[in-house]
C-alpha cells in the first residue's frame, strides 16, 4: 500500500509547531506532525517526592548535563541527554543549548512570561543604524498577537508604553507591592517604568501547544501526531526542487521511514530546525543559514537587595513586577551600548546564604532577620545578531541516530558587557535611593544559551541574498518550505520571545493555507 | 479433536453459550490502559534508613577536618539538627566519590590546608582566623585563591547537604518549624520512555 501524501509535514510539537498544526487543520489542511521525543503523561510520569528520598539530595548526578543549569534532581530527566544528543564549541566559549524533545517541547516548561516586540526591535536600523530591520513592523504581527493572547491567557494590566506593546490582555487589577510602588518613585528619576508581569495563564496548570493548541488540531480529524520521530533531513523532489516531505528515524528501533507531503513547515525550536535544514543541504543560497545567532543574556540575581522594613515579619512587600526597557528610547542618547534591557523581579524572598559573611549560628539569625525581606531581579538584555555568531554542522560527530551534530561558536562582546554594567549600576542606585541594603550587584552573565531563548540562524527579510525566509517564513529558495519558529528572528530585543514566535507561526500559516488553496503551493 | 470440532461440540451443551460468548463480546482494552490486578504493593524501606554511608572518598585526617568544618558551619541550632547530624559529611564524601576531577581536587586541595593550617586543634580565635576568607563579599566569579574557593564551596554545599537530609526535615517538622520551612519536596520526572 502506498503511503499517505499529507498536505503539509509540520516537525515539531513545541509552540510554533502547535500553532501552525492549530492554524492549518482549522483551514482543513491534512497535516502530519513529527516530534522527536515521546508524549509524557504529566500525571504519570512525575511522582511527588521529599528532597531527602533523592539518591543525591537534590544535587544531582554531579557531571550530568553540566550545560543544563536549570536542572535539578527533580527535573533532570525533562532535558534531552547530552550523551544522547550531544554538540561541539571551543572549551573556552561554551554554549548552553538547553532542549526539551516531548509532545509540548520546551512550552511545557516555559515561565510563560507574555510580551510584544515593539518598532524599537522590529525597525532597530532605523533608530540606531544597527544590522537590518525586519521585514514586518508591529502592525504586521498586532492582528496575531491579539488572537495568540486570548489562547494564552495572558494577564496584564495596560500602559501605554511604546517599548512594551499592550495586548488583550485578562485584566491584573491587583495593587502593586508596597516594594513596587517604592520603586516606581524611585525609579521615575531614571525613566523607569514599574508593570505588572505579563504572563500566559493557560488553563492554570499548563499553558502549553500540548494543551492549549494540540488538542483542537486534533479534533478537527485533521492533525495525525507522530511521537518519537527524530528528522534526519527534508527531501527534495529532484524534479521540481520542492521539497515533498522527509526521513525520519522511529527513536527506538533506529529505522529510517520516508514520510511524503506536498510543504514542510519547520517548527523543531530555533537550532534543530537549522540543523535539519544544514544536514538536508537546502535553503541556503544566501549563505547566511545558521547566521546571526543571537539570544537574550541572562543574569540571575543581578541585584539583590534586602527591604530594611520588610524585616521581622512586616507582610506588604511580598510581590512581583517587570521593569521594562528604559535606555536609548529617546532621539540623542548617548550610551556606550546600543539597544535595551529589562529585569524582572520579586520581593519577599529570602537572600541565599551566599551573601552573608557569617557561618553557623551567626548565619542563621542573620537569615531569620532577613526571612521575607529580600529583592531580586533577572535582567535580560538584547545580544546584537552578528553574523560571527553561528551554528555549522559537525561532520565528525554525529548522535544515537547517526545524524551529524551543530558546532557551535558564539560569545558576548562589549555591547552586551557595557549593557549589564549600565543595567546593574543604574537598579543599584534607584535600590539604594529606596533605602534598601544591597546585598549584591553582579554585571556578570553565564554563557550564551543559557536564557533558553536562543534566535536566529534561519532569519527573514526582504533580500534574497542576505536572509533565509520572506516575510512570510518562506523559504526563498523553495517555496514550499516555511520555518516558523525563533530561527526567523532578525533581532530578539530583550522581551520574551514565545509570544512573537506563536503569532509568527499563526500568520505564516495562515499564508501558508491561503497559497495551497489558491495553487501556489 | 479438530479446534472448530471443539467448538461445536461446546456449543451444542446447555451451559456452554455464555462460555463461547464471552471472548467474543470482550474488547482489547485501548494502548496504555494500565494493567488491572491483584499484584501487591508492598511498603519498602530506602537504603540510607537502614544503613550507615561507609565513608571512602577522603582520607582519615581529610575527613576529620570536613567533619569539624561541618560542624562549623551548619551547627545544631535550637533543637534543629546540624551538619553532623545530618551525616552531611558522610554523604559529601560519597558525592564528592563521584564528582568530576576538578571538584575533587579542589575539596581535597582545601582539607589538606585546613589540616596543614592546624585547623583540627584550633580554637574559637584561631578557627575564626583560618575561616576569615568566607568574611569577603560574595562575587560572581570565584575566588582566585584556592583555599577561599573551597570554602565557598564548602560552605553551599554543607548547608545544601544538610537542609535536604531527612533528618533536618523530620526533626525541624516535628519541632514546629517556626518561620522556616520544613519537608521540601517536588514532582520527580521519571526517565521518560528512555531508549
Amino acid at each position: 500500500m502506498a503511503a499517505t501524501q499529507y498536505d503539509v509535514l509540520i516537525i515539531g510539537s513545541g509552540a510554533s509547531g502547535g500553532m501552525a498544526a492549530h492554524t492549518l487543520t482549522k483551514k482543513g489542511v491534512n497535516c502530519v506532525m513529527l516530534d522527536a521525543g515521546p508524549q509524557v503523561d504529566f500525571q504519570r510520569d512525575r511522582v511527588l517526592k521529599a528532597v531527602y528520598d533523592l539518591p543525591y539530595r537534590g544535587f544531582g548526578k554531579p557531571g550530568k548535563l553540566a550545560h543544563v543549569f536549570q536542572a535539578n534532581e527533580f527535573n533532570a530527566n525533562q532535558w534531552v541527554d547530552e550523551q544522547q544528543v550531544p554538540y561541539t564549541h571551543d572549551p573556552k566559549e561554551p554554549y548552553n543549548w538547553v532542549r526539551v524533545r516531548m509532545i509540548g517541547g520546551k512550552s511545557n516548561f516555559w515561565a510563560r512570561m507574555s510580551f510584544r516586540l515593539s518598532d524599537y526591535e522590529f525597525k532597530g536600523k532605523d533608530w540606531d543604524g544597527y544590522g537590518e530591520n525586519w521585514p514586518i513592523s508591529l502592525a504586521d504581527l498586532a492582528p496575531y498577537y491579539s488572537q495568540v493572547e486570548p489562547i494564552f491567557r495572558v494577564t496584564g494590566r495596560k500602559e501605554g508604553l511604546a517599548q512594551l506593546p499592550d495586548g488583550e490582555f485578562i485584566e491584573d487589577k491587583s495593587p502593586d507591592s508596597e516594594a513596587a510602588a517604592k520603586l516606581k518613585v524611585h525609579g521615575k528619576p531614571m525613566g523607569m517604568t514599574i508593570t505588572k508581569i505579563r504572563r500566559a495563564t493557560g488553563n492554570g496548570q499548563l499553558a502549553s501547544s500540548f494543551n492549549l493548541l494540540l488538542p483542537d488540531a486534533m479534533a478537527t480529524g485533521k492533525l495525525t501526531l507522530v511521537p518519537n520521530a527524530v528528522v534526519r533531513e527534508i527531501t527534495v523532489d529532484k524534479n521540481t526542487g520542492k521539497v515533498n516531505g522527509a526521513n525520519f528515524h522511529d527513536k527506538h528501533s533506529g529505522r529510517e521511514l520516508h514520510v511524503a507531503a506536498k510543504a514542510v513547515v519547520l517548527g523543531a525550536s530555533c537550532l534543530e530546525s537549522t540543523r535539519i535544514l544544514l544536514n538536508s543541504g537546502i535553503a541556503n543560497s544566501s549563505g547566511v543559514l545558521g547566521h546571526y545567532l543571537h539570544d537574550q543574556f541572562y543574569m540571575s540575581n543581578a541585584v539583590v537587595a534586602i527591604i530594611p522594613e520588610a524585616k521581622n515579619g512586616a507582610r506588604g512587600f511580598g510581590g512581583s513586577g517587570y521593569i521594562p526597557r528604559y535606555r536609548n528610547l529617546t532621539n540623542g542618547e548617548k550610551r556606550n551600548y546600543i539597544r535595551g534591557f529589562c529585569f524582572d523581579f520579586s520581593t519577599g524572598n529570602t537572600p541565599d546564604p551566599k551573601y552573608f559573611g557569617g557561618w553557623g549560628e551567626d548565619l542563621q539569625k542573620e537569615l531569620d532577620s532577613a526571612r521575607g525581606a529580600g529583592f531580586s531581579c533577572t535582567m535580560m538584555g538584547e545580544v546584537l545578531p552578528r553574523f560571527e555568531n553561528r551554528v555549522s554542522i559537525n561532520k565528525d560527530v554525529k548522535d544515537h541516530w547517526g545524524i551529524p551534530v551543530l558546532d557551535f561558536k558564539c560569545k558576548y562582546t562589549d555591547n552586551e558587557f557595557n549593557m549589564a554594567k549600565d543595567a546593574v549600576e543604574s537598579l543599584s542606585e534607584v535600590c539604594h535611593n529606596a533605602g534598601w541594603e544591597i546585598l549584591n550587584k553582579t554585571p556578570n552573565m553565564y554563557p550564551p544559551g543559557y536564557s533558553i531563548h536562543e534566535l536566529g540562524t534561519c532569519r527573514m527579510g526582504d533580500n534574497p541574498k542576505t536572509s533565509v525566509l520572506n516575510k512570510w517564513n518562506q523559504s526563498h529558495d523553495i517555496k514550499n518550505l516555511f520555518v516558523v519558529d525563533g530561527s526567523s528572528f532578525v533581532t530578539g530585543g530583550s522581551q520574551n520571545p514565545t509570544m512573537t514566535i506563536l503569532s509568527l507561526s499563526m500568520r505564516a500559516s495562515e499564508y501558508l493555507a491561503e497559497q495551497m488553496r489558491a495553487g501556489n503551493v | 479433536m479438530k479446534r472448530r470440532r471443539f467448538f461445536t461440540t461446546l456449543a451444542a451443551a446447555g451451559s456452554v453459550p455464555a462460555l463461547v460468548a464471552q471472548p467474543q463480546i470482550q474488547t482489547p482494552p485501548p494502548p496504555g490502559t494500565p494493567v488491572q490486578s491483584g499484584y501487591p504493593k508492598l511498603d519498602t524501606t530506602l537504603p540510607e534508613s537502614v544503613g550507615e554511608i561507609v565513608p571512602k572518598f577522603f582520607t582519615p585526617q581529610q575527613f576529620a577536618a570536613l567533619q569539624k568544618l561541618s560542624d562549623i558551619l551548619q551547627p545544631a541550632v535550637s533543637g534543629i539538627p546540624g551538619a553532623l547530624e545530618a551525616k552531611a559529611p558522610d554523604f559529601l564524601d560519597f558525592l564528592l566519590s563521584e564528582s568530576p576531577a576538578d571538584r575533587q581536587k579542589l575539596y581535597r586541595d582545601g582539607l589538606d590546608a585546613l589540616v596543614h593550617a592546624g585547623f583540627l586543634n584550633a580554637d574559637s580565635a584561631k578557627t575564626a582566623q583560618i575561616l576569615s576568607p568566607l568574611k569577603q563579599p560574595w562575587t560572581f566569579e570565584e575566588p582566585t585563591d584556592p583555599l577561599a574557593r573551597f570554602l565557598r564551596a564548602a560552605k553551599a554545599d554543607v548547608r545544601t547537604a544538610t537542609v535536604n537530609s531527612r533528618e533536618f526535615n523530620t526533626a525541624g517538622a516535628a519541632a514546629g518549624g517556626g518561620s522556616r520551612r520544613f519537608g521540601a519536596q517536588g514532582l520527580y520526572w521519571v526517565s521518560l520512555d528512555p531508549l
